[in-house]
């Protein structure tokens, strides 16, 4: 099968959709051709498109924003929808990982629904999709191995999504928080990650919250 | 202040003001320069409360947002969701939030940067839209609004943008 991957982070580098696949990738490597695709760091050529019109699945690997999918690679489904339309000559299933920052993975059920709207506009299939809670601690779990610790949960979705993948069939999407306490979760955010980054740039804690 | 987000051709939206221009009214448009967000916490962490993406003139939403009284957005749905254009405002107004944690009703949300609330009326348009996109799109307002701490939401579909000119007047 040729499986088109999708990093649908709108940052260029080190993005958690990144993660997601680089998880995925060797779970469904066995017998299949993986074609990347980075629209985060330009936007798909003409040829590119049609190019996923003739893949038999596509991944779609994204942040939550908004409680969506973010404008840029909306704007590539929108396009997309468009190609299929008229390009399409097989049947395609469209698998969706996405990660929210929030801890509750369960806050990713409306860019479901809006992946499941758009799959039925475009003529293709929506197979499943898994999303995971907390998803900026995954940049700092690379350690820990899948299915373990923090990443259990993720372990067990990423294993039913590739048996999905593998057989091009659908599957009950699986939104999921980390293995790790909801309140650790919070403090460490703060600490580790937001208090961190603002004295990298120069900034206190307290500048933060600053009004305009 | 109402402020308008509107994904319609300048022409198009030429006159919809009508008598509302007594009031202060600050209408986002798409002028064709704005650029994505990239997802670099800059607004929280670089130039708290604004995008460090200053040349395109959608840089201040944050605090355009606590002037606001009424949030209006008029979309095009897609899917269940805002037209490109309006999902990119949207997620160029990061800063309006902190980007601290807190949980209620047992989901965690961010905290509120401004003691500040608006009114969020969402009037979608589009000729066929589905059940299923009209339910989608209900719960994404409800979301947004939730996130945003808006103080009431109103969402209103539409046929075309003609019929929520004639609604709105």
């Amino acid at each position: 099968m040729n499986i088109a991957l999708i990093n649908g982070s709108p940052k260029p580098n080190g993005s958690n959709s990144g993660i997601l696949l680089s998880m995925l990738e060797p779970l469904i490597a066995d017998g299949n051709e993986l074609h990347p695709y980075t629209p985060n760091k330009r936007p798909l050529t003409p040829e590119e498109y049609s190019e996923l019109c003739r893949m038999d699945v596509l991944v779609l690997a994204f942040p939550l924003y908004y409680d969506g999918i973010p404008s840029h690679l909306f704007q590539l489904l929108v396009t997309l929808e468009g190609y299929l339309k008229t390009e399409r000559e097989r049947e395609i299933y469209v698998y969706a990982l996405i990660n929210n920052g929030f801890y509750e993975g369960q806050q990713n059920h409306i860019a479901v629904e809006i992946l499941k709207n758009w799959c039925a506009r475009a003529g293709v299939h929506f197979g499943q999709a898994i999303g995971q809670g907390a998803g900026e601690m995954l940049g700092s779990l690379d350690k820990v191995p899948l299915g373990r610790g923090p990443l259990k949960n993720l372990g067990r979705a990423m294993y039913s999504l590739a048996e999905s993948i593998q057989s091009r069939s659908a599957g009950e999407s699986l939104l999921f928080s980390p293995n790790f306490p909801r309140f650790a979760w919070k403090f460490y955010s703060t600490r580790s990650f937001w208090h961190r980054t603002a004295r990298e740039n120069g900034l206190k804690p307290k500048d933060l919250r600053r009004r305009m | 202040m109402r402020t308008i987000i509107h994904d319609l051709q300048e022409q198009e939206f030429a006159g919809w003001l009508g008598d509302t221009a007594q009031e202060e009214v600050t209408v986002i448009s798409d002028s064709g320069a704005i650029r994505s967000c990239m997802g670099c916490f800059g607004c929280w962490t670089r130039t708290p409360g604004t995008c460090v993406i200053k040349r395109d003139g959608y840089d201040n939403l944050g605090e355009l947002f606590s002037r606001s009284d009424e949030l209006m957005i008029i979309s095009k749905c897609m899917y269940g969701s805002y037209s490109p254009f309006v999902l990119n405002v949207l997620n160029r107004s990061l800063s309006y939030m902190l980007p601290y944690f807190v949980t209620t009703h047992g989901e965690t949300h961010h905290r509120p940067r401004y003691k500040h609330q608006f009114k969020l009326s969402v009037h979608f348009y589009g000729s066929d839209l589905t059940e299923g996109e009209q339910h989608t799109a209900r719960m994404l307002v409800a979301a947004n609004g939730l996130n945003l701490y808006s103080s009431e939401n109103n969402v209103y579909f539409h046929t075309s943008p003609q019929h929520i000119k004639e609604a709105l007047q």
